[in-house]
């Protein structure tokens, strides 16, 4: 996997930073404070969207931002020649926040649902810290699957909305206001620098150690002196095909420019998208870049004389209405009328859905395949082979070819950081910001 | 017609045709009046909406003029150096409209590229090559535009400012939209509605005016029905037609009054009218009550009483004339009391005549026989004896005829009230028949048939039956005495409707007119003996119970005389 130029410049920016403010040696002690624009109701991993890693719960394994599966709660795993059996063995010592310790047994049961959810029929063992997951079929992504953030172990407990392994346990949860975290000091690695954490929902105020900074044409002036992070592209926007023909929509997407919706409605927060997959993950997004071409947008259009569609967005998000006017603005060039519209797919007369797709895999076949279920072409991608990143152009280039989706931009996730917050620069995560990695000054 | 009526409907006629004049003059006037009025109202709305129009023009170029003068555009001008980067100002242009309550605002580059546009925030980049065209825009002031949206479009009072950025311009397009919201935020006027008709788009079903005013781009003004329109032209820069201003001024108020005016004066004209025909009415009654009076009062003179005299109320020609009438009635009386007296002399000649006749024929052998005893006496008085006999039986006998003559004359002087009762005239005529049935077969007398000819049912009378009989009896001796070469002599009863006749007829020689009209003249007679008192004693008795009595004759052809009286 490649990484692409923005992404690097991204994460030498941070290095950058990191380097700046090198000669301050790490400290244990001290609160962060975190405000997010966006509120989160839950604290079910699955639903925690975000770069911003909160470690309260941990998975059996991740994959890193070069797509290397690396162990976490797992140290070790077999499997047979065809998939179908599985034997991992748990880290020994590894307690959850309430003193239970871990073991196959009580991880069991936060990955049976997962499991049984992607694969159907599966059957687990668990025998100390050995659990052994097997199944009819094969299973050739289950690490991918097990990395997933829905698949971190917790457990059940009406103590605590939420009880890991993970380096931070919940001292405070206000749903969807406040949530307060402590070190937990029982963690089975390195205690984490901070004592708390404190996250702040929907405030906004940039006035916090750490802030998201949301994509959308509102132009945020950092104050003097603050960093930014930005992960790699990890969200797709793109246009999805409800009820129009394949001609108009190749029209419709010759007449896209995408760089003012890169440059000025996400203020350079995101990459252009002529693919599906963001350059660092599949590799070769680059052969899909192409430039508009509104004559020959203008010349389908006249050949068609289309009548008027309807693109709908999500009637909260403001970057997305933006990026669908504008879009609407250069398909009238075309002679295309679109009509943006707030509203879901559930409205029948939508022709055209503005969407956001979390690229929650950092496995390009995976994340395709994801891709792929949504716009109604999941058979065709059960047989992608990781291993042949042809097969993923391939199909990807078909899914273009097919205008079921014309991609418009990968937006990255980026945060503003003060002065005092420092990150350990070891890990190599860039997909991710890692609270267990940072510290304040005094 | 009468005289009345026709002078209560001349009056009439005259009061109706002046108040119908004097409320159509009213009305005309009114209605004249109140079209000056609506249409100077119209006017100055149309002016006051155009000096709005026009403040409102200088109001966007002052918020225009705010914007450009800004910190954030003047620091924009200043660091103006190429190509501008849009994200920076994405969202400027709508913060500064926000900031100066304007709908459209664009902060336009010098190469006439967006930087960016508060009403469509996509467009950014897009060109503007209107604004870029040689125009000293901050001496320009307001004018209206179509702007571009991305919900279609819509009319602009835009006004443009140039800054100075470097070696170019940067351009701030900034106004409001001329909407629904716009029209009403202008000042309000009772009864005045002001719609807008964009002519950019499908026009809905529009005022003809409107048609009108798209064809021809003039201000026109038009009264339809209730409401003065007035379609006035909204033209951009360049002269093109961009929207049509309706102003619909209410003509309700003034209708209102005019409705008022014109239904007091109706009003008024009814009870005018009223008035009149009680004016009218009283006039002519007035009028001809004095002419009413002296015909009244002929009718009274024509109906005998001549002693009427006409009221004299006024000294003018008809109360001339009723002294006149009265002088003339005055005349008229004189003349028939003269008449009466010249009447009653003749009357008492034709009395004294009658009487000396009547008295005389017994007179003269009374003077005969007591001659004839003296000369008896003188002469041979051994005869005297049985001259005295036949002498003084002689004296007795016409001593009798005077005494019956004058007996007559004592009868019709003494005519009694009649004493009515029911009677049954078919009886009455059968009683008197048969008196004179012997009288009428005895030898000598002439043949005469009698024929009764009664109606069945005859019904009774309110009558004296003495005197019905008496009065029979003399025309029935009238009749015989008209037929002393015999004849037929009939009696006949009648019935018609609540009349009953008894009609006595001869077939004697007759009457001619003359005798008719002296028939029932008292002591007229055609008869050489008569005392021309009988048919004057059958009108008295008829004329006592109400009835008439008529003849009927013709000379050679006999004589009927009919009787009738009332049941």
């Amino acid at each position: 996997m490649r990484l692409r130029g923005s992404a690097w410049l991204a994460l030498s920016s941070f290095l950058i930073s990191s380097i700046l403010t090198g000669a301050v040696r790490p400290r244990y002690g001290g609160t962060l404070t975190v405000e997010l624009s966006t509120a989160w109701p839950t604290l079910d991993p699955a639903a925690i969207q975000t770069a911003l890693s909160i470690p309260i719960a941990e998975t059996l394994v991740r994959v890193s931002s070069h797509g290397e599966t690396e162990p976490v709660l797992a140290v070790a795993w077999q499997h047979d020649p065809d998939f179908k059996r599985w034997r991992f063995s748990l880290r020994p010592k590894v307690t959850f926040h309430d003193g239970e310790a871990l073991t196959a047994a009580s991880a069991a049961p936060s990955l049976l649902a997962v499991l049984k959810q992607k694969y159907g029929e599966v059957s687990m063992e668990a025998g100390g810290q050995a659990l052994v997951v097997q199944a009819d079929h094969a299973m050739p992504e289950l690490l991918d699957v097990l990395a997933l953030p829905s698949a971190a172990i917790v457990r059940k407990s009406d103590a605590s909305p939420l009880i890991g392994t993970g380096p931070f346990r919940v001292a405070s949860w206000e749903p969807g206001r406040r949530l307060m975290l402590a070190a937990f000091d029982g963690y089975w690695g390195a205690r984490p620098y901070l004592d708390t954490v404190a996250i702040e929902f929907g405030a906004g105020r940039g006035r916090a150690d750490l802030f998201d900074i949301p994509v959308g044409p509102a132009r945020r002036i950092l104050p003097e002196g603050l960093a930014m992070w930005s992960s790699e592209p990890r969200t797709l926007v793109a246009i999805a095909a409800v009820n129009a023909q394949p001609a108009q929509l190749q029209a419709l997407a010759l007449s896209i420019d995408r760089a003012p919706i890169v440059n000025v409605l996400a203020q350079h927060l995101g990459d252009a998208a002529f693919g599906l997959l963001p350059q660092w993950l599949s590799g070769y997004a680059f052969l899909f870049q192409s430039t508009p071409d509104v004559t020959r947008a203008r010349q389908i259009a006249s050949q068609l004389r289309p009548a008027a569609m309807t693109l709908s967005y999500p009637a909260s998000d403001l970057f997305l209405r933006s990026v669908a006017e504008r879009v609407a603005l250069n398909a009238r060039d075309a002679g295309i009328a679109i009509q943006p519209m707030p509203g879901g797919n559930g409205n029948l007369h939508v022709n055209l859905s503005m969407l956001e797709w979390p690229l929650e895999s950092a496995d390009a076949a995976d994340a395709l395949k994801r891709i792929a279920e949504q716009v109604g072409a999941g058979d065709r991608a059960r047989q992608l082979d990781p291993a042949k990143p042809d097969t993923l152009y391939q199909f990807e280039r078909s899914l273009l070819d097919e205008y079921r989706i014309i991609p418009l931009v990968h937006l990255r996730e980026s945060y503003g950081i003060a002065p005092r917050v420092h990150f350990q620069p070891s890990r190599s995560d860039t997909f991710h910001l890692h609270l267990e990695d940072a510290w304040v000054e005094k | 017609m009468s005289f009345r009526t026709k002078v209560f409907l001349s009056i009439t006629a005259t009061v109706v045709l002046a108040v119908w004049i004097v409320a159509a003059v009213v009305s005309t006037l009114v209605t004249q009046s109140f079209e000056r009025r609506d249409a100077q109202r119209t006017a100055g709305i149309v002016s006051q909406y155009r000096r709005e129009m026009g403040r409102r023009g200088e109001d966007v170029a002052r918020r225009v003029k705010a914007v450009a003068d800004s910190d954030i555009v003047q620091r924009l001008a200043v660091n103006f150096n190429g190509p501008v980067d849009s994200s920076q100002y994405y969202s400027q242009a709508l913060a500064l409209a926000q900031e100066q309550s304007l709908d459209f605002l664009e902060l336009v580059g010098p190469d006439a590229g967006i930087i960016s546009s508060a009403e469509w925030q996509a467009r950014f980049g897009y060109k503007e090559d209107w604004i870029a065209q040689p125009t000293d825009w901050n001496a320009q002031m307001a004018f209206l535009k179509k702007e571009d949206l991305a919900d279609g479009s819509a009319l602009g009072l835009i006004a443009v400012r140039s800054v100075k950025a470097g070696d170019g311009t940067l351009f701030v397009a900034g106004g409001r939209r001329l909407d629904k919201e716009f029209l009403d935020s202008l000042p309000v006027t009772d009864g005045v509605r002001v719609q807008l008709y964009r002519n950019f788009e499908p026009l809905a079903p529009a005022d003809a005016l409107v048609e009108e005013v798209r064809r021809q781009p003039r201000e026109q003004t038009r009264v339809s029905g209730a409401v003065t329109e007035t379609a006035i032209p909204l033209q951009g820069r360049e002269g093109q037609l961009l929207a049509i201003l309706l102003i619909e001024n209410s003509r309700a108020e003034l209708l209102s009054l005019r409705q008022y005016i014109q239904t007091t004066a109706g009003a008024v004209g009814v009870a005018g009218v009223l008035l009149g025909l009680m004016l009218s009415f009283w006039t002519a009654s007035r009028v001809t009550r004095p002419l009413r009076d002296l015909a009244s009062s002929v009718r009274e003179v024509a109906a005998g009483n001549w002693d009427t005299r006409a009221s004299v109320s006024s000294s003018d020609e008809v109360g001339q004339l009723a002294r006149d009438f009265n002088g003339m009635t005055e005349q008229l009386r004189e003349q028939r009391d003269r008449m009466i007296q010249a009447e009653r002399v003749a009357a008492w000649r034709e009395l004294a005549r009658r009487l000396a006749h009547e008295l005389k024929n017994p007179l003269f052998p009374l003077q005969i026989t007591i001659e004839n005893l003296q000369r008896s006496r003188d002469a041979a008085p051994e005869q005297f004896d049985e001259v005295f006999r036949e002498s003084t039986s002689t004296l007795l006998a016409e001593l009798g005829h005077l005494k019956t003559i004058i007996g007559r004359f004592s009868d019709f002087a003494k005519m009694p009230a009649p004493q009515l009762e029911p009677v049954d005239v078919n009886q009455v005529a059968r009683e008197v028949m048969q008196l004179f049935e012997a009288q009428l077969r005895a030898p000598g007398q002439p043949a005469i048939e009698i024929k009764l000819q009664m109606e069945a049912y005859p019904g009774e009378v309110r009558a004296d039956p003495d005197q019905l009989r008496r009065a029979l009896r003399n025309l029935v001796l009238n009749a015989l005495d008209a037929m002393p070469q015999g004849g037929t002599l009939t009696v006949r009863t009648s019935r018609h409707d609540n009349k009953v006749a008894l009609e006595v007829s001869d077939t004697g020689q007759g009457l001619t007119p003359e005798e008719c009209d002296r028939l029932f003249t008292p002591y007229y007679t055609t008869k050489l003996h008569g005392t021309g008192l009988g048919l004057a004693i059958v009108q008295s008795v008829v004329s006592d119970h109400k009835g008439t009595i008529t003849v009927q004759s013709e000379p050679g052809k006999g004589t009927t005389f009919r009787i009738e009286l009332t049941t």
